[in-house]
């Protein structure tokens, strides 16, 4: 088990940056993921730290040694693919045996190991299978079973759950973080889905155009978004015009429709600058008897009912905005039409240079 | 698996009747090696063993059959190594001239025959090379036609090949090359099989390009039928193409027992 640091880690094809010159420091044992819409770089920093692709510049170093130029074969790390890459010509057994054979351990070691292996990942009794044979999620544990009986110091997983329909992969993402805890082996995991990254991520560094835009916990991340693309890709977020009222920093005001209203922000902002003030839609409250710092009058524009929700799409000072409602017996409902006064927690919104 | 009654009868029908188009030929030229007639003729006057004894007492048959088989099973394993090789390259070199190259490794099929032998008549006779009327120079020719069937097949299944197989190989500890072997080799394996079948039999039965290399002590068995049938127009000829006919099956089934054999010992 090691840590890993990634020093102003570049990788250009041709004049295009994948990855620009980023840096990170993953801690031992640390369930670190790469979050980030297809094409800005996460799986190519990936495949840099498992060593398919030479970086252009920069520094990866694992633990205390530098394996920026080493070949994959000798960085000691596990990776499971997208599709799994089960090799296809051999048995389950013969699968998770081939690190071990490689490592030229004892054919009775490795025979124990395998069995060991198996019934880490719940497969018992699946040594003669072949990949034909199984489905999607057990491939996904024999991919894991195969890495992980090798003992690597670092597992890398590239969208590991995309494969699979939507009931498996809430399983298997629960399943995987808990597995990962009980052997406390240092994770990288690359994906594009905010739900997975927020569930099973001890901190997430979301990318964004060849470039790391920010890096959190989970709830920092999604409660303290420090750009506008972090606030709009994780989770959804009313995005309203406005301008800067008074202050910077925790201490400011922005006019809605000439009313200040608090919040947190940047520093160095001037009065009258136009900025974005973002607010996630389960932090809106409706009705005349919310008590919110902040309080302004909109209409209810649309009611849609999502079981758990109900969803308002409201106008607010000419712009829409949408609040989400626990749908809890006694909550009060609205019809289309209805002046309503809406409010929120100061400390919950955030206003942003765009 | 798709059910036997889901498929229309007239493709049954199409099917059938092209099959039957397909291995007419091949039951002529059995029969007339049958031949009990002094000449070749079909249908036969008879049936008779007769030729089948001219074909085995003739020296210039059999060494001729000799020469096929020799010249077709070395010119097989080395256009099957080479043409995986050079397979390999094509599917995974980025250079620029990837796609020539393509187009110039499969030149030897589109080209004819004889414009290939042709030119490599005139390359071996004006080079001081020695070549000409040689094994060497046979062997050669053999290896440019048989080529092209090898790359083509081992390509189609390196195109279909999953890259990150090979590297999960490789992130588990093999080396570049044991992860070719232990990997990439053995799911290819059944497509380089199919080349070198190909291969084998487009060798065997080659004519055009070999009528232009060969010398009368290095004769191959199509160009000893050739021969034979322009000057004596025995049945001896068709007898041997039961000969050929009768490798080439065999190849075949020993070629698809081997791999078949392989994959049972392997589970």
């Amino acid at each position: 088990m090691s840590d890993i640091h990634l020093k102003k880690l570049t990788k250009s094809y041709g004049g295009h940056l994948a990855v620009a010159g980023i840096n990170l420091h993953i801690a031992e044992g640390e369930f670190f993921s790469l979050l980030g819409p297809s094409g800005c770089g996460k799986s190519t920093t990936l495949r840099m730290i498992a060593g398919f692709v030479q970086p252009t510049s920069g520094e990866i170093i694992i633990g205390a040694d530098d394996v920026t130029s080493l070949p994959p074969e000798k960085r000691d790390i596990g990776i499971v693919f997208q599709n799994y890459a089960i090799f296809p010509h051999m048995n389950v057994a013969d699968n998770i045996a081939f690190g071990l054979k490689l490592r030229k351990r004892p054919r009775d070691e490795i025979r124990r190991r395998v069995t060991d292996a198996l019934r880490q990942v719940g497969l018992s009794g699946y040594e003669e299978r072949y990949q034909r044979e199984l489905s999607g999620g057990e491939q996904q544990r024999v991919a894991l079973a195969r890495v992980l009986v090798t003992e690597p110091r670092i597992l890398l997983l590239d969208e590991p759950l995309s494969a699979l329909d939507k009931s498996l992969r809430e399983e298997m993402k629960y399943w995987i973080k808990d597995l990962q805890k009980k052997l406390g082996i240092t994770t990288v995991y690359v994906t594009h889905d905010q739900d997975e990254a927020l569930t099973m991520s001890d901190r997430i560094g979301v990318m964004q155009k060849a470039q790391v835009v920010q890096v959190g916990t989970p709830q920092e991340i999604y409660e303290a978004p420090k750009t506008l693309f972090v606030t709009t890709f994780i989770g959804h977020s009313n995005v309203m015009d406005v301008i800067v009222g008074s202050g910077s920093g925790s201490d400011m005001t922005v006019l809605i429709d000439g009313n200040p209203v608090p919040t947190r922000g940047p520093e160095n902002l001037v009065p009258g600058q136009p900025v974005k003030l973002v607010v996630r839609p389960e932090n809106v409250v409706i009705g005349p008897d919310q008590e919110t710092p902040v309080r302004l009058p909109a209409t209810v524009l649309s009611e849609t009912y999502q079981g758990s929700l109900i969803r308002y799409r409201l106008s607010l000072g000419g712009q829409e905005i949408i609040a989400e409602r626990q749908n809890q017996s006694g909550n009060e409902r609205f019809n289309p039409g209805t002046p309503v006064t809406v409010g929120w927690d100061p400390g919950r919104s955030e206003a942003l240079v765009a | 698996m798709q059910e036997e009654t889901n498929i229309p009868f007239v493709f049954k029908a199409i099917s059938l009747i092209s099959l039957a188009i397909l291995l007419v030929p091949v039951g002529v030229v059995v029969l007339a090696g049958l031949n009990a007639g002094d000449y070749l003729t079909f249908p036969p006057q008879g049936l008779s063993l007769r030729w089948i004894k001219a074909f085995l007492t003739s020296s210039m048959f059999l060494s001729a059959y000799g020469v096929s088989f020799v010249v077709a099973l070395v010119s097989t394993l080395i256009s099957t190594t080479i043409g995986t090789m050079a397979a390999i390259y094509l599917t995974r070199s980025r250079g620029p001239f990837v796609s020539f190259l393509r187009g110039f490794f499969m030149l030897p099929i589109v080209l004819p025959g004889v414009v290939l032998g042709l030119a490599l008549y005139v390359f071996y006779v004006t080079s001081d090379l020695g070549l000409a009327r040689t094994m060497t120079g046979l062997l050669i020719g053999h290896v440019i036609v048989t080529c092209p069937f090898v790359i083509a097949t081992v390509t189609a299944a390196l195109v279909g090949f999953d890259r990150s197989l090979e590297e999960a190989a490789r992130s588990l500890g093999a080396s570049p090359f044991t992860a070719f072997r232990l990997v990439t080799l053995k799911v290819i394996s059944s497509a380089i099989s199919a080349g070198a079948i190909f291969a084998f039999i487009v060798s065997f039965g080659q004519f055009e390009v070999t009528l232009f290399l060969s010398a009368p002590d290095l004769q191959t068995l199509p160009s000893a039928m050739y021969v034979s049938m322009r000057y004596k127009f025995e049945p001896t000829a068709a007898a041997a193409g039961i000969f050929a006919i009768a490798l080439v099956v065999l190849s075949m089934v020993v070629t698809s027992r081997l791999v078949n054999l392989k994959r049972i010992f392997e589970r």
